[in-house]
């Protein structure tokens, strides 16, 4: 096998362009939530900017909704919150299964089989559905909406670092440390974490990825975000309630909405390429 | 035969043991809130009345007492009473249960008549440098665009043309089967559309890793037909981790109906328990996951047992 030619500037990622991409598109994504009250697409919260479920014009690139909102405006507006309803309840869960995965990969056995058993429980579960108790439970908003998305993506999490951790302290280094008196804080925080920390990564990054698809779907079902705030999956409810007769304001929310997940996971993909390159490249 | 049995034994019991786990975890979670059942019933009644309701519901016994009943209750086929209605809960599912099995095995069946064929064929044909970043980018969109965007997107393009298929009206199934067909095609295809994703990549992914054992060399070294080795060799082989996913699968659809069945208005399961959630009828929502959770535990340990079915030594090593 030939030597890659070297490269002078080197892209995250290297040949994979389609992680690449979805990155660049990421990182646009966020940047056009964060600075939308910069832009001058007009104020999402507006009633009556224009006029009602207006077609897309040059004042309004994506129309406008059923109370004359700019629907670019509420569309930006909408997925920095599913962004960041998600990346917040997915930091959660990424950091109490961390810390449960390596705790129960690492002390008592009877410690491990508890965790694992409700781990594989809360597994069990279907997303929505969970999402759907969790609500029934504490009422409809974002609190439930980031409560489901944390109950649905931890068990994952904690299975991820358990499996990893098991792996990874049955070696030397990990026994040596052991042996040389190492305390079991420091060897939990300075010998596991950063030997789990890539998993963790690609797993945070999936993660991200199902919590939007579960804010979304809450979202949509009318459990999740509440008026007047908006998530992409609220508008697409309210843009299938006018399907008929303006298409445009489900088509927009729908369309960002599938590209952010879509990039999501292919920056995952890319991820987990460079963390495990074995695994996610098997032809190679 | 001996290991197999026991271990299928296992997986029972282990079963039971979780749906037990899941049983707790429900009522111990829609317990939780003191008072929430009188305060759906009668929100601002005077004392007396509330406790003669609790009284009347058994809300005044210890909470242990209370999950046994229900427990008990339940075993028998009894789930109690809606909070709103007052129709017994399990009458209603069992209405409405036929409409979403039928739903999501439609779903199932497009995924895996799609996924398996596209998946084994981009595996066979993975050392061309387009075929992977296509499958990888079809997959990903399959995976990626939720369910309620393709609903919407087909609800919008067939109820501006109809093309045969009917829209927000629903022919039960033994009425007429092809009216029942044309209401039933496209929410179950939209559901599908996850499913198709999943089995491609794990198909795709099960194909490659077969093709690259010692026995596939063997077989093509013995002279065997190409389509004979797929057929024997490949296909055979990449069954399990399929059935795996379409197993995760089926536990995603029962959560995905909720969606379509509100998008497409398809009188099922989720459509009924998502308006539980909605008027916060507990009975409903406890029953509604209940049963949900019990179909999907049924779900995995048959797909266990199908697994030791197909490869013996998964049973002898107790191995999960």
């Amino acid at each position: 096998m030939t030597q890659p030619p070297r490269r002078y500037l080197r892209l995250p990622f290297g040949n994979d362009r389609l992680s690449l991409v979805a990155t660049i598109v990421l990182v646009l994504l966020v940047l056009a939530g964060l600075l939308a009250p910069l832009l001058p697409i007009g104020d999402p919260e507006a009633i009556g900017a224009g006029p009602r479920l207006s077609p897309p014009t040059g004042d309004f690139p994506l129309g406008t909704d059923n109370l004359g909102r700019p629907m670019l405006a509420r569309i930006f507006e909408g997925i920095l919150l599913t962004f960041v309803v998600s990346t917040i309840a997915v930091l959660i869960a990424s950091v109490v299964g961390a810390i449960l995965g390596m705790i129960a990969a690492y002390t008592h056995r009877a410690l491990d089989e508890t965790v694992s058993r409700i781990a594989d429980m809360l597994f069990s579960f279907p997303p929505v559905l969970l999402g759907l108790l969790v609500t029934a439970i504490l009422s409809p908003g974002i609190h439930s909406a980031v409560a489901a998305i944390v109950l649905i993506t931890l068990p994952a999490m904690v299975r991820v670092v358990r499996a990893a951790t098991l792996d990874i302290a049955r070696r030397d280094f990990v026994i040596v440390a052991e042996v040389a008196g190492a305390s079991f804080g420091r060897r939990l925080f300075l010998h596991l974490l950063p030997n789990t920390a890539g998993v963790v990564a690609v797993q945070t990054a999936y993660s991200i990825s199902l919590g939007m698809l579960i804010e979304s779907a809450l979202s949509f079902l009318g459990l999740g975000v509440q008026p007047p705030s908006a998530s992409l999956g609220s508008l697409l409810r309210e843009g299938a309630l006018y399907l008929d007769i303006a298409p445009w304001l489900a088509f927009g929310p729908g369309a960002l909405l599938a590209a952010a997940i879509l990039s999501v996971n292919l920056f995952g993909d890319g991820l987990r390429a460079i963390v495990d390159p074995l695994e996610a490249r098997p032809l190679r | 035969m001996s290991t197999v049995a026991r271990y299928a034994l296992v997986r029972i019991a282990s079963a039971c043991l979780t749906l037990f786990g899941v049983a707790v975890l429900i009522f111990g979670a829609i317990h939780a809130l003191p008072g929430s059942f009188e305060d759906v019933l009668v929100p601002q009644a005077p004392q007396e009345l509330r406790d003669q309701i609790a009284a009347r519901y058994g809300l005044d016994r210890p909470l242990v007492e209370q999950f046994g009943m229900w427990l008990g209750r339940a075993i028998q086929g009894d789930l109690g009473v809606s909070l709103i209605t007052q129709q017994p809960v399990a009458a209603e599912f069992a209405r409405r249960l036929p409409v979403t099995v039928e739903i999501a095995g439609l779903a199932t069946a497009i995924a895996l008549l799609v996924g398996v064929p596209l998946g084994v064929l981009s595996g066979l044909t993975g050392h061309r440098r387009l075929v992977p970043a296509t499958s990888r980018l079809v997959g990903g969109f399959a995976m990626s665009v939720p369910d309620f965007v393709v609903g919407a997107v087909l609800l919008y393009v067939f109820s501006r043309y109809s093309l045969w298929f009917t829209i927000g009206e629903w022919t039960p199934l033994a009425d007429d089967p092809i009216a029942n067909l044309r209401g039933a095609l496209l929410p179950a295809f939209a559901l599908s559309l996850l499913g198709i994703g999943l089995v491609l990549a794990t198909a795709r992914h099960a194909t490659i890793s077969v093709l690259g054992q010692d026995f596939i060399m063997a077989a093509v070294a013995r002279g065997k037909r190409p389509g004979t080795v797929v057929r024997q060799h490949v296909l055979r082989n990449a069954g399990i981790p399929v059935i795996t996913i379409v197993a995760i699968y089926s536990g995603y659809l029962l959560g995905g109906t909720i969606i379509v069945e509100m998008l497409f208005s398809v009188p099922g399961i989720g459509r009924y328990l998502i308006f539980g959630v909605l008027n916060r009828d507990y009975t409903v929502v406890q029953a509604g996951v209940m049963l949900a959770a019990t179909f999907f535990i049924l779900l995995n340990t048959l797909a266990d047992a199908l697994y030791a079915a197909l490869d013996p030594r998964l049973a002898g090593s107790q191995g999960r």
